[in-house]
C-alpha cells in the first residue's frame, strides 16, 4: 500500500538523469541531478531554453521515468506507484500551469476549473461551487461563463493556476508561466503563486528562464545542459 | 463531460452534419431493407393466408408454390372426394406466363380456379369483380398500377385477349405477382386440360382433420398432403431462406458503413482534439471520464442519426412505393425500435474502435 510520508520532501531526485534515444543517438536531457523540493517553498528552476528544465518537471511530475536515479514523490519512490496510482495523485495532489496556459477552449472558464474537480469524484454541484469560489479568490468570477478565447492572456494564468490549485493540490509545477505574459502581469502570477506556497503549505516548482523571477522565488536552482550549475537560498 | 462531447461535436457543424447524414442513411437502409422483409415475407403468403383451407394437396416433395412446380392430374380430385371426412376439392392451376400489352410484355404467376367455387381465387378484390368467363382476368393492384392496366382494358395473354374485371389485393409477391383466370383457360394455356398444380382440400368437420389427411395419402401415396398452417409456414419459410441472406449482406454492409463512418468521425474528433486529450490525461482525468466524451459522442450521433432515419423513412417508402407499387414494405414498432437499438450497438463499437486512439495520446505532448 503506497502511505504517504507526512513530513518528506514532496519532490525528491537522487542522482536522476534522463536520455532520449533516438536513431540520431541518445540526447542527454538531465544529467545526475539532486534536488528537493519541501512544503511552503516556491523553488525556481532557472535556465535557457533546452536546459533541461521542462524534462525535470515531467520527471518530477512522474510523467517520465529517469534513466537512471531514484525520483521520490510524496515520500514514495515514482516506480512503487501503479499508473492508476500516479493518475489519481496527478489528479488529486499535483497541479500543472503551463507557457500557453493549456485551457480547454470549447469549455467556459468555470468549467476549465470544474473539469478537474470532477476527476476526484467531486458532484455537479460542488465542482461549480468550489470552481465559483476559486474564481471569485482570483477577481475573475465574472469571467466565468466566458471561454478562454475570449480572455486576455493574464486572465488565462490566473484561471490556469485556478484550475492547478482547485484540488488543493500538494504540488504545483509550473512550466514558464510567465512566459505569455507582460511584466506586470508575469509577477502577480508568481506572487500569486508564492502565496499558494507560503499560506497553503504547496510546493511550487516554476521552471523559467527570466531572471527577474529571481526576487519572487525562495530558492533558485540554475540549470545548463541537463545538469545543476548552482543552487541559491 | 457531457458539455464538452457535446460541444466538441458542434464546433464542426458541417462534419456533424455529413456524419448525421451518412448515419441517418445507413439507418432509413436498415428500417426499409426491415420493411421489405416484413412487406415480402407477409405479402407473398397472402395469398395462400387468405385462402383459408384445411389442406393443400400437392405432387409429392412439393413443399410450397412460391418455389415450387407441383402437376398433379385432375383426376385426383374425385379420388378425394371419394374419402370420408372430405367436404370439397378445389384445383388451382399456378404457372409463369406473360401478358402482353401493346409492345410491353410482363411475367404474371398465373392461377387458374374454379370461379363457381370462389377457392384459389384473388383474396381480396379493390376494384372491379372476380373472373367468371375465360375471357376474363383480375390482376394484382401493384401490376396494374406499375404497368397502368385498368379495369376494362384488354390485355393480350398468350395470344388471348382476356378483359380485366378486376384489381385484387394480397397477391403481391414482390418479385412477381398474381393475376387470376378461370382453371379452364389456365389448363388451355398450359395445353394439358387434365393437369392441375394442386387441390385445396375442406374437411367436413375440423375434429378429425389428422385422419382425413391420412385418409388422403393413404389414397394417393404419389401425392403430399399438408396443412393450413404447415403449408403456409412452408411458403413463408421459403420466401425467407431466398430473401433473407440477402436482406442480411445488404443490412450488414449498411452497419458496417455505419460503424466505419462513425468511427471516422470519433477519431478524426480525437486527433483534432489530441492537445485538449493530452491536457485532461495530464491533469489526472481517470480513463473512463475521457472514454465516456467517446461514447457520449458516438451515442449522441446514433442518436440524432436514429430521429432523422425515422423522420426520413416513413415519406420515402411512400414515394418508394408511389414509384414502385410491387415493392410493398410493412413497418412495425418492434422493427423499428429493433433498429434503433442496433445502431446504438454499433455505436458503442464504432466507440471502442476510436478510443484507442486516446492510448496513443501521451502526457508530454502538453509540454511541446
Amino acid at each position: 500500500m503506497n502511505t504517504i510520508e507526512p513530513m518528506a520532501p514532496v519532490v525528491r531526485l537522487d542522482n536522476v538523469s534522463k536520455v532520449f534515444n533516438s536513431n540520431e543517438g541518445g540526447t542527454i536531457a538531465v544529467q545526475a541531478v539532486t534536488l528537493e523540493a519541501r512544503r511552503g517553498e516556491l523553488l525556481l528552476l532557472l535556465g535557457p531554453s533546452g536546459s533541461g528544465k521542462t524534462t525535470l518537471l515531467a520527471l518530477a511530475a512522474g510523467l517520465l521515468k529517469p534513466t537512471s536515479g531514484r525520483v521520490l514523490l510524496f515520500g514514495k519512490k515514482i516506480e512503487s506507484y501503479s499508473a492508476a496510482k500516479l493518475q489519481d495523485l496527478r489528479a488529486n495532489r499535483v497541479g500543472f500551469i503551463f507557457q500557453t496556459f493549456l485551457l480547454i477552449e470549447s469549455l467556459t472558464v468555470s468549467e476549465n476549473v470544474e473539469v478537474v474537480l470532477r476527476f476526484t469524484r467531486k458532484s455537479k454541484h460542488e465542482a461549480r461551487r468550489r470552481a465559483g469560489s476559486l474564481l471569485k479568490l482570483f477577481h475573475i468570477e465574472h469571467l466565468a461563463q466566458k471561454f478562454p478565447l475570449s480572455l486576455s492572456q493574464g486572465e488565462k494564468q490566473r484561471v490556469a493556476i485556478a484550475r492547478a490549485i482547485a484540488n488543493g493540490a500538494g504540488l504545483i509545477l509550473a512550466d514558464e508561466p510567465t512566459g505569455s505574459l507582460e511584466s506586470k502581469q508575469g509577477f502577480d502570477i508568481i506572487r500569486l503563486l508564492h502565496d499558494y506556497a507560503k499560506f497553503e503549505q504547496g510546493c511550487v516548482i516554476v521552471a523559467s528562464h527570466d531572471l527577474r523571477l529571481v526576487d519572487c522565488a525562495d530558492r533558485v536552482v540554475r540549470m545548463e545542459d541537463g545538469k545543476l550549475s548552482a543552487v541559491c537560498g | 463531460m457531457e458539455t464538452y462531447a457535446i460541444r466538441t461535436l458542434r464546433s464542426q457543424p458541417l462534419r456533424l452534419v455529413l456524419t448525421i447524414g451518412g448515419v441517418a442513411l445507413c439507418v432509413v437502409l436498415m428500417f426499409f431493407l426491415l420493411a421489405v422483409y416484413r412487406g415480402v415475407a407477409d405479402g407473398s403468403v397472402e395469398y395462400i393466408r387468405q385462402n383459408t383451407t384445411d389442406f393443400w394437396v400437392l405432387q409429392r416433395n412439393v413443399t410450397n408454390i412460391l418455389r415450387g412446380s407441383s402437376l398433379v392430374s385432375l383426376t385426383c380430385r374425385e379420388t378425394i372426394l371419394r374419402i370420408p371426412g372430405v367436404e370439397s376439392a378445389s384445383p388451382v392451376l399456378l404457372l409463369l406466363t406473360t401478358i402482353r400489352k401493346g409492345s410491353r410484355v410482363r411475367t404474371v404467376f398465373l392461377t387458374g380456379f374454379d370461379p363457381e367455387k370462389g377457392r384459389g381465387g384473388p383474396p381480396k378484390i379493390l376494384e372491379g369483380r372476380t373472373v367468371r368467363r375465360d375471357d376474363e382476368i383480375v390482376l394484382d393492384h401493384a401490376f396494374a398500377r406499375k404497368f397502368k392496366f385498368r379495369v376494362g382494358e384488354s390485355v393480350d395473354l398468350q395470344g388471348r385477349s382476356l378483359k380485366v374485371v378486376g384489381i385484387s389485393t394480397g397477391t403481391n409477391a414482390f418479385v412477381i405477382q398474381y393475376a387470376f383466370v378461370t382453371l379452364a383457360l389456365a389448363q388451355k394455356i398450359v395445353g394439358f386440360p387434365g393437369i392441375v398444380s394442386g387441390f385445396m382440400v375442406s374437411a367436413e368437420t375440423k375434429n378429425q382433420l389428422g385422419k382425413v389427411a391420412s385418409r388422403i395419402q393413404e389414397a394417393l401415396p404419389g401425392l403430399a398432403v399438408y396443412d393450413y398452417a404447415t403449408f403456409l409456414e412452408n411458403n413463408i419459410q421459403e420466401m425467407k431462406s431466398g430473401f433473407l441472406p440477402l436482406l442480411y449482406t445488404v443490412a450488414a454492409i449498411g452497419a458496417v458503413v455505419l460503424t466505419v463512418i462513425l468511427s471516422l468521425l470519433l477519431s478524426v474528433n480525437i486527433l483534432e482534439r489530441r492537445k485538449d486529450y493530452a491536457i485532461l490525461k495530464t491533469l489526472g482525468s481517470p480513463k473512463g471520464f475521457l472514454r465516456r466524451i467517446i461514447v457520449v459522442q458516438a451515442l449522441l450521433i446514433s442518436s440524432a442519426a436514429s430521429l432523422v432515419g425515422i423522420l426520413v423513412f416513413f415519406p420515402l417508402v411512400s414515394l418508394i412505393e408511389k414509384l414502385s407499387p410491387e415493392i410493398s414494405t410493412k413497418s412495425t414498432p418492434g422493427q423499428i425500435l429493433g433498429v434503433v437499438a442496433a445502431v446504438a450497438c454499433m455505436s458503442l463499437i464504432s466507440s471502442s474502435i476510436s478510443i484507442q486512439k486516446l492510448r496513443r495520446i501521451y502526457l508530454l505532448e502538453v509540454f511541446r
